[in-house]
């Protein structure tokens, strides 16, 4: 109990120690947005009449008449007041198109996550106590293809076989089939909305839907996941007490298992949260692919037409998710090891 | 019981994650009456008036909302499109134009109903064109293109009677009033939605539609789909039925080829920006029907900035007009597809017409190059330049190195600039470029309207900065000239300057590739350049 107590006003600690990164990543992002060249102004009055008064409009219409200096405390005020500010992209407020599209990133980021240490954990156990074996270079290569691949090739290779070729897959838009009616919205997440529904065959539309691009992003990762896996039981497997339990006659599994694994997860836990951090971020090309509708696409189309507000609600998204991240990687480090709440 | 469920199918995707079960079959008899139109961009607003709003939005608000006039439509080899010069009514009953031009007269149909059941009247008109002239939106600026700019133009006569009147007679005012922008809106709806600082509903408007349209909109997620379903009541079609799809499904696919494979398996009816490449493999494949239409409202071509030199010197614009590697831009960029707006023979040296777009004698022709250069004070050449935008990287990325490649022969450095599309509209909008590519598109192709929008003034769309007062005053006059004797002859000597001073060069018009199911019929191209929902059927 007091573990769990002492963890926890660490992890209030952190929390308020990244109060400061926060409002400083705020700033910066603000700051770089409007250094970066390009006129959103000039990009969204695009139509075929829009002249200088629509241009004028337009920058109104999205602050930018004021100075730098004004925009900001403006900015600023309006995050205060729990206001991201308009997209220009899709006509809605920033706030509303991340907490629609979150879920989605979230949905396919976890369930992503979830295939790759499944696959990543056995593969690297196996290739640790064989090290040299035929079995650690296969690990090896199969996590070499897996890095060398990029996402959007392996995923188009996926729709390729398993949808064009094959038709195995549902088609790679969006996260449930078009002609599904979508269950009422609760968390946001498709699978768990489904089954609050009580919907299995939605359920299942759904998460046929997930596979592949899960898939596709998974094997991207499942690379670090098992080396450190591999790594980090090496080391435990030639430790002293790795020794004296299998001296003392305990069996294989609970040797590997019990004592072996449960002190080589620590590091494979901290290396899970920042590949989750970054593959939150780093989907939007399997986003794109799939025409899933998640924050990063959001994000990517947002910068390439200078929509501000859009990047910098994005930006603040990540950045409090990386720390929210950070802090269950601290929580689940004293669940996995109670040493490390002391001090 | 739930929860036992849940554990069963959880263990089946652990176990066979890739082993996926077919699309039910459940679902065909929906999908028969049911358009899945896949696309890359998105519907970002439902009223196409807000500043930014796309392509999509205007195709969409095309079903949602009718206009007083609609274009007809008529073959061009062989295939449908868009007429300007057959207007037929569509909210209107009937028309009339005063003998004098001054005097344009819409008699509404009296069955003609909003989507919420209440009768259009001419009060509701008068509304919306009035918001279309007085708010702060697109269609002020379309409408000014036709004469038509304050809300004293719009008399209601009578509760089925409009009257518009225009200053001088202007050709262009009644296919203005066919275009996206003056759609007409159920005034008593959006006044309710109407605050002090927006009293003509935009923001209300935005994101719900009060028209009289043949689609009413169900869902609308920005970014991703919108679903809209049929309103049985309308019947201002040709045949005066409601439209064929009891449902459309406009979804917004960003990769091209997996909107190819999905329209391939069958999954998506019709789609129209496709890759040519993948536009090419399709045709080939002969499996789907390809129409193939050429942008005849729309036109690619080089730019080159009058006002920077070496640009501002006629002879290097000559010069540049005659490396371009045409033959090879035109099958790198669009495979052939599209009409190509170089390599025509002038027999007398003159233009063959007075209609713009129009093809120039140019070919490929180094040592005419060479000789400009030298006529212009350059035998040596010199260096620039040549920039496109992210956004047509596929069509503008391999036209580049074989521009960079061309002109190098005759010692020009090229150096190929490649800028995000907001970056490059801003460079194009404070005329900072030298040497680009971009593409235009007017929704009302006349020869006047080109040349005054795109040659003259100081605005943005004058993308080659061009200030010829000749030419400016001859398209100023050719606007309101009534006789088509003259307008011909003076669309003639406005082309015959075009050639003479090479402001830009005029490269093509891409084909429009519309891929659709084999039992799709009625497809058109539209001044738009999406699809109008209402045109097309399932066999």
């Amino acid at each position: 109990m007091t573990g769990l107590g002492a963890t926890m006003v660490r992890a209030g600690r952190r929390l308020l120690s990244s109060l400061p990164a926060l409002f400083g990543v705020l700033v910066f992002t603000f700051l770089l947005m409007r250094v970066l060249p390009g006129d959103p102004a000039v990009f969204f009055a695009s139509g075929p009449n829009a002249g200088k008064e629509e241009i004028e409009q337009i920058r109104k219409q999205m602050g930018l008449d004021k100075s730098v200096p004004e925009q900001l405390v403006f900015y600023l005020s309006d995050i205060g007041h729990g206001n991201l500010g308009r997209s220009m992209m899709t006509g809605q407020p920033v706030l509303k198109d991340l907490r629609e599209r979150l879920p989605a990133s979230l949905e396919l980021t976890f369930t992503a996550l979830l295939i790759a240490l499944i696959a990543a954990v056995p593969l690297g156990v196996l290739a640790a106590l064989r090290p040299g074996s035929i079995v650690d270079h296969g690990v090896r290569l199969f996590c070499a293809l897996g890095v060398c691949v990029p996402t959007f090739v392996s995923g188009l290779l996926l729709i390729y076989v398993f949808y064009y070729l094959l038709g195995l897959a549902p088609d790679p838009t969006g996260r449930i089939d078009v002609f599904t009616s979508v269950p009422p919205p609760r968390t946001g997440f498709l699978l768990i909305d489904f089954l609050l529904a009580g919907d299995i065959e939605g359920w299942w539309t759904a998460c046929k839907q997930l596979i592949l691009p899960a898939v596709s992003m998974a094997l991207f990762v499942i690379a670090p996941l098992a080396r450190i896996t591999r790594a980090s039981m090496l080391v435990s497997l030639g430790s002293d007490f790795v020794r004296t339990a299998r001296s003392v006659g305990l069996s294989w599994r609970k040797v590997v298992v019990t004592y072996a694994l449960r002190n080589a997860i620590l590091p494979v836990i901290t290396i899970a949260g920042i590949v989750f951090s970054t593959m939150l971020g780093a989907n939007v090309l399997v986003e794109k692919v799939f025409s899933w509708p998640g924050v990063a696409s959001y994000a990517l189309d947002a910068l390439l037409s200078s929509d501000y507000a859009p990047v910098q609600g994005f930006v603040l998204l990540m950045a409090s998710l990386f720390v929210l991240v950070n802090l269950v990687v601290d929580i689940c480090y004293g669940i996995a090891d109670p040493r490390v709440s002391i001090g | 019981m739930r929860f036992v469920s849940f554990r069963s199918a959880s263990s089946v995707l652990a176990t066979t994650a890739l082993l996926l079960i077919a699309t039910a079959p459940s679902q065909a008899q929906t999908r028969a009456e049911t358009l899945r139109y896949v696309t890359g961009a998105s519907v970002n607003t439902l009223d196409p008036n807000i500043p930014g709003s796309t392509r999509e939005s205007f195709a969409l608000s095309m079903s949602t909302y009718d206009r007083l006039v609609a274009f007809g439509r008529k073959q061009l080899n062989g295939k449908w499109v868009f007429d300007l010069d057959k207007i037929t009514g569509e909210l209107a009953e009937s028309y009339e134009v005063s003998p004098d031009g001054l005097k344009l007269t819409f008699r509404l149909r009296k069955d003609a109903k909003f989507q919420d059941g209440s009768p259009v009247t001419a009060e509701d008109v008068k509304w919306s064109l009035d918001r279309c002239v007085t708010a702060p939106i697109l269609g002020k600026a379309q409408l000014l293109t036709g004469s038509l700019t304050s809300a004293d133009q719009f008399k209601v006569v009578d509760p089925l009677t409009i009257e518009v009147t225009l200053p001088k007679p202007d050709k262009l005012a009644l296919p203005n009033l066919a275009t996206v922008y003056p759609m007409i809106i159920n005034s008593k709806v959006a006044k309710e939605h109407a605050t002090p600082d927006d009293p003509w509903a935009t923001a209300w408007l935005k994101e719900h539609t009060a028209g009289s349209g043949a689609y009413v909109v169900e869902s609308f997620k920005p970014g991703e789909q919108v679903i809209a379903k049929r309103n049985e009541a309308w019947n201002r079609g040709s045949p005066d039925k409601p439209a064929f799809f009891k449902r459309v499904i406009i979804q917004s696919v960003p990769e091209p080829a997996t909107r190819a494979n999905l329209v391939e398996r069958g999954d998506a009816d019709l789609v129209v920006d496709l890759q040519a490449s993948d536009v090419q493999s399709l045709e080939a494949k002969g499996k789907l029907k390809v129409i193939s239409t050429p942008q005849y409202n729309s036109i690619t071509f080089v730019s080159m900035n009058n006002q920077i030199p070496p640009f501002d010197n006629v002879n290097v614009r000559r010069a540049i007009a005659f490396a371009l590697p045409y033959d090879d831009m035109f099958k790198a960029a669009l495979f052939g597809r599209g009409a190509p707006l170089f390599g025509a023979t002038w027999p007398d040296g003159k233009p063959l017409n007075g209609i713009y777009p129009f093809q120039q004698p140019l070919k490929t022709d180094l040592d005419k190059a060479r000789e400009y250069l030298k006529a212009a004070g350059l035998p040596e050449g010199f260096s620039t330049t040549f920039s496109f935008n992210v956004g047509q990287a596929s069509t503008a990325e391999p036209m580049a190195a074989l521009v960079k490649e061309s002109l190098a022969k005759i010692g020009i450095k090229v150096d190929i600039q490649k800028l995000p599309d907001a970056q490059m509209s801003t460079q194009i909008n404070e005329k900072k470029l030298p040497f680009f590519t971009e593409g235009i598109v007017a929704w009302l192709p006349s020869t006047d309207y080109f040349y005054r929008n795109f040659y003259t003034g100081n605005q943005r769309w004058n993308y080659s900065s061009i200030n010829n007062p000749e030419l400016a005053a001859i398209a100023q006059e050719a606007r309101f000239e009534p006789d088509k004797a003259q307008y011909e002859e003076a669309g003639r000597k406005l082309n015959a300057m075009h050639f003479d001073l090479m402001p830009q060069v005029m490269l093509w018009q891409p084909n429009q590739d519309a891929v659709m199911a084999s039992s799709i019929e009625g497809y058109t191209y539209e001044f738009h350049r999406q699809v109008d929902y209402r045109d097309v059927s399932r066999k």
